[in-house]
């Protein structure tokens, strides 16, 4: 019992990295119809970028853990959504209006293109930095097992759940959550109302990236270790939450990244570790078949 | 909209100037964290180090970069507004010269790939890399019926060139067979897994079918890594046999009881040979998939499949089945992968679950949607490209795979529907020649 | 159609690389990039040295020494090109590869251009099939494994030991040979696992170490999961030993794991830097501001190996070279090397280390 309780708190810490993630996919899949292979990689980015940032703070000898974290997050959205931007306005918007394969080529291609940047101007070694946020509360001494969970994973979990709200409330009751929404309805219908479509895509694009900022953060703060690959697993993990919860939808990304990470946890703690990413394809296959949009995706409309 | 790269109006001086301060300013900011500063290990602890003179050359590219691709652009849209005011020229009779300059390109390039070897009969990396380039061709011709004619998504092609590969290690290694006698078995192991996979997901749509067929890759590699006692595990499986001509093997020194290629043509053994065969085997292959893939294009199945890429709706409304239409792309598709697959392990002679991952399905797609979906051709001159351009790279070193990302972004920016895009249907009513090569 | 074009193109680095006989090119290979360049990277500079060193006594057969530097990148199909490539440039002599993996598929294409190759790649597969052109100057994983089980089975007496590993051809071999070692000993493993490594999360192994009261864990794998790993355990107040192998040499795990480190021991050939007759060699690294730790030494030796060899053989045509290495015994920095019928090195042993503040050293 106490045992599935840590896998729990695991599996809701992994979560909530996949779910920040996942967001960014869905929100760019919503508004422009497109998968973007380099958000993974975006957020691999802002991840090297949070421990350049630790480690000037270290060498300034900044003691405040709040206070460093503020100025990390800060500067880390800040220059992530700069690349956010950019590889929109490079690599997708002169392909807008083109065939759907062309902007996903493209994506593959400043996948690529990001990992090998970072390769080149920060080394193929990881990076590590000392933990940032040690100890923990114990919630739960069973006579066998001591249920932990670190300050750091609660920091992910409260982190995610206020963003969470956050972007609901902005999709849902601010002008530019109505204009996105306007744009993902119809974007030449919305362009002649006077909404200005470009920008909002940049914005989305930044949005998005701002996210992975975050998670980037949280993975420095929590692993502490960052190499030039971590984007690939995590895009691709955040990519399958994103279909699985229904892609296109904000609260169906952070279901299945939630999902996700719990299975993944469960999976590997009661039956074969090695066979987990087997069990979670699988499982998205079989959601997939049930219910062909995703569990909380609109179905898509066909129009005749 | 704000300065898009292709501006329809010229610009002034002024107004160039402004925009690529706006460019080196973005640069600047991208540089930054990236450029910049950096992290060294200074003895078990990380250190900031800077680098900004390197930014500073950044920046300054970007901005000197930006005003002559600005002036570039617009020298070739005047001079293009020109010509096109000049002549009037009608869409027809392009099409059509564009369509004779691709069927002469096409003998062209076949002259060239069965000259190749004879050119360069003792130059072993080219002869090698141009085999590279011959597999990629046959999965990219594969993988052309799927997405090319049919129009379905797939991101796992890799596990059917999988699926054939282990198909014909094991064959070899443990029960012994050819690689004649092996070549069909594998091939229909890959389209069986085409239909088992194909079955039950085709009825999603679009990007739902691309991350369930990405994850199918994804789940027979690890099915590979980890059932050791059937694929070897991550160790692979090695010394596999190589294909042999009609009984021939290119040994030096053959087994007992057979006759060695060298021996029997009474020439002097050497490595080059079994080499060379092997690149006019796939050559041969090659060709077989290209004029198999042509002659289904103009049958019911193929023209089914075109049609289903242009609108579902309207096929089903026309009574036909479109689940067998698709299964038999996927089925075919897989097929063809599972051939390439087979050759691949016969001439590596050694295949681990590292050859198969994601990024190889990845480049595949790439090299069929690069050469414009549904071309044959393209899809030739985009294998070629994506092949050479990291080989090229090696005197590059660690640029090499900088510079693909960058190909494959600026190709597609350039040619968003692909270097030779057509998406005409292959037979029209009442016109029944012209095959796009 | 630019397929000519390229035909047209690939002819000129065909020409490019046509060998200069004035010159004895020789080559290395490994990941120069990618994940496990710093291994790439300890490679290229012993042998650079090492070749420096020649050249100045005189060069080999009165030729001086070239070094060809190809980087696969541990994929096992760049490995083949790269053989290739050195294939062309007429290379009288190859150390590397690095990974075993690329190593199996890159010797078939050695063996048939008649090149002889000395490797430190530990896969017994890599001498186990029959080639005669493969010489291996470090240990095998089944040697490796033997040692580490052994070890782990007396040192640890009584406590629990879980067998881990990353799935990679290197890792598992290992992992496989440390829980025989350790089963044959009586002390069987408490849980093997297997982890993907390039993940970064890593609490679900930890707790479940952490629940069935596991205090070693051995490690089939490379450094920078078993840094990640050490410092989940750390924040899931888990007290755990590692013992892993060859690659812990790596002082990346040390900055990464940060003072966790200390709890790795790992095993090794025993080590060069120790080895008497080692010391102006490696006073003349240190000179040159490069710690001779991992794979410099192996490489140094690799070349003195080839030096020594076709000295001997009074050629450095195949067949005399390689009966002259096959037979001879050659004083390199690393020891005395002699190999066997398979190409293995007769007398490797691997020895217990253990990290203590950023140095490793024998384990008491």
């Amino acid at each position: 019992m106490a045992y599935a309780l840590q896998q729990l708190i695991n599996g809701l810490t992994l979560g909530s990295m996949y779910g920040l993630i996942a967001i960014g996919y869905t929100m760019v899949y919503g508004i422009i119809g497109m998968i973007n292979f380099a958000h993974g990689d975006i957020f691999m980015v802002s991840a090297f970028i949070a421990v350049t940032c630790f480690t000037l703070l270290a060498a300034a000898d900044v003691s405040s853990i709040p206070l460093a974290l503020m100025f990390v997050l800060m500067v880390t959205i800040f220059f992530t959504s700069a690349y956010g931007w950019a590889v929109e306005r490079v690599a997708y918007r002169p392909l807008r209006g083109s065939t759907r394969l062309a902007p996903l080529i493209s994506a593959i291609g400043m996948s690529i293109f990001l990992q090998n940047t970072v390769q080149l101007t920060q080394g193929a070694r990881v990076k590590p930095i000392p933990p940032v946020i040690e100890g923990g509360i114990e919630l739960w001494a069973a006579p066998d097992f001591t249920v932990q969970i670190g300050w750091s994973q609660l920091l992910i979990i409260v982190t995610t759940v206020v963003l969470m709200t956050a972007f609901t409330w902005m999709i849902t009751r601010t002008p530019f959550g109505r204009q996105q929404r306007a744009c993902e309805q119809d974007r030449t219908m919305a362009a002649l109302l006077g909404v200005n479509v470009d920008r909002t895509i940049s914005l989305t694009f930044m949005l998005g990236a701002s996210l992975a900022a975050v998670a980037g953060v949280m993975v420095s703060v929590y692993y502490g270790v960052v190499d030039f690959f971590i984007g690939f697993l995590a895009g691709i993990k955040a990519f399958t939450a994103a279909v699985l919860g229904g892609i296109g939808s904000l609260p169906g990304a952070m279901l299945g990244g939630l999902l996700i990470g719990l299975i993944e946890s469960f999976w590997a703690a009661y039956l074969w570790a090695e066979y987990k990413d087997v069990a979670t394809f699988g499982i998205l296959c079989l959601v997939l078949m049930l219910r062909p949009s995703g569990l909380l995706g609109r179905p898509e409309v066909e129009k005749v | 909209m704000s300065a898009v790269v292709f501006a329809h109006h010229r610009m002034s001086p002024a107004e160039r100037v402004r925009d690529a301060a706006w460019v080196a300013f973005v640069a600047l900011l991208l540089g930054i964290p990236l450029i910049g500063l950096t992290t060294v290990d200074a003895g078990g602890r990380l250190e900031v180090s800077t680098r900004f003179g390197m930014l500073a050359l950044f920046v300054a590219i970007a901005f000197g970069g930006r005003i002559a691709l600005r002036a570039t652009v617009d020298h070739f849209k005047a001079r293009k507004l020109a010509r096109q005011q000049a002549r009037g020229a009608s869409e027809a009779t392009a099409a059509s010269t564009t369509r004779r300059v691709s069927t002469w390109l096409g003998w062209f390039a076949l002259g060239a790939s069965i000259g190749l070897p004879i050119l360069f009969s003792d130059n072993r990396y080219v002869v090698d890399t141009a085999t590279t380039v011959l597999i990629y061709v046959m999965l990219g011709w594969g993988l052309n019926v799927v997405v090319g004619l049919a129009g379905l998504l797939d991101l796992g092609y890799v596990a059917f060139y999988a699926v054939g590969a282990y198909s014909y290690a094991i064959l070899a290694t443990e029960h012994g067979w050819g690689f004649w006698q092996a070549l069909p078995v594998s091939g229909a192991m890959a389209a069986t897994f085409g239909i088992l996979l194909g079955y039950p997901i085709l009825r999603l749509r679009g990007d739902y079918l691309a991350i369930v067929t990405l994850g199918f890759g994804e789940i027979i590699r690890i099915i590979l890594v980890n059932w050791t006692d059937f694929s070897g595990g991550p160790n692979g499986i090695s010394s596999i046999p190589r294909p042999s001509f009609f009984g021939l093997e290119f040994t030096r020194r053959p087994a007992e009881g057979e006759q060695s290629f060298a021996a029997f043509f009474g020439l002097d053994y050497s490595p080059m040979q079994r080499l060379i065969f092997l690149y006019y085997l796939i050559l041969v292959l090659a060709l077989l998939t290209h004029v198999f893939v042509s002659r289904l294009r103009r049958l019911p199945v193929g023209r089914a499949w075109e049609a289903l890429r242009e609108d579902e709706i309207a096929c089903r409304a026309m009574g036909m089945n479109t689940t067998n239409i698709k299964l038999s792309a996927f089925a075919i598709g897989a097929m063809l992968g599972g051939f390439a697959g087979v050759f691949f392990a016969a001439r590596q002679g050694f295949i681990s679950p590292e050859s198969f991952v994601f990024t190889e399905s990845a480049i595949v797609l790439a090299i069929v949607v690069l050469g414009g979906m549904g071309s044959q051709l393209g899809v030739v001159l985009a294998a070629a490209l994506l092949v050479l351009i990291p080989e090229f790279g090696r005197n590059f070193a660690e640029y090499r795979m900088l510079l693909f990302g960058a190909a494959m972004v600026l190709i597609m920016v350039w040619k968003p529907g692909g270097l030779l895009s057509h998406r005409e249907p292959t037979v029209r009513l009442g016109q029944r020649e012209e095959t796009p090569a | 159609m630019k397929k000519t074009l390229f035909a047209a193109a690939l002819g000129a680095i065909g020409a490019l690389a046509v060998p200069a006989h004035a010159e004895l090119p020789v080559a290395i290979a490994g990941p120069m990039t990618g994940q496990y360049a710093s291994a790439g990277d300890q490679i290229r500079k012993g042998a650079e040295m090492a070749i420096a060193d020649i050249n100045a006594r005189g060069g080999v057969l009165g030729e001086k020494l070239v070094l060809e530097v190809g980087d696969d990148a541990c994929d096992p199909k760049q490995a083949v090109s790269v053989a290739n490539t050195m294939v062309n440039k007429g290379i009288v002599f190859m150390h590397g590869h690095w990974c075993s993996s690329s190593t199996i598929p890159a010797s078939e294409v050695y063996v048939e251009a008649d090149i002889p190759m000395a490797t430190v790649s530990t896969n017994p597969q890599v001498t186990e099939r029959g080639l005669e052109n493969i010489f291996r100057i470090m240990g095998r994983d089944d040697q490796q494994g033997m040692v580490a089980g052994t070890y782990l089975a007396t040192q640890f007496k009584g406590k629990k030991i879980a067998v881990v590993d990353d799935k990679s051809a290197y890792g598992k071999g290992l992992a496989d040979e440390i829980a025989k070692a350790m089963t044959a000993k009586g002390a069987t493993p408490a849980l093997r696992e297997s982890i993907t490594a390039g993940e970064k999360d890593y609490s679900g192994l930890v707790t479940k170490l952490k629940r069935d009261g596991v205090e070693v864990m051995a490690y089939g794998g490379y450094h920078t999961e078993v840094a990640l790993i050490l410092r989940q355990a750390q924040q899931a107040g888990l007290d755990l030993t590692v013992m892993g192998g060859d690659t812990m040499t790596n002082s990346e795990l040390v900055t990464a794991a940060g003072p966790a480190a200390d709890k790795v021991l790992f095993t090794f050939s025993p080590d060069p830097r120790k080895n008497p007759d080692a010391a102006p060699v490696v006073e003349k690294f240190r000179a040159a501001k490069v710690e001779p730790e991992g794979y410099v030494l192996y490489a140094y030796a690799a070349m003195q190996l080839f030096e020594q060899a076709a000295t001997a053989a009074k050629s450095t045509d195949y067949v005399p070279l390689e009966k002259a290495l096959r037979g001879g015994t050659f004083k390199t920095v690393i020891g005395d090397l002699a190999f066997d019928a398979k190409g293995d090195q007769q007398a490797p042993g691997f020895v217990v280390y253990r990290w203590q503040g950023g140095q490793y050293d024998y384990a008491k």
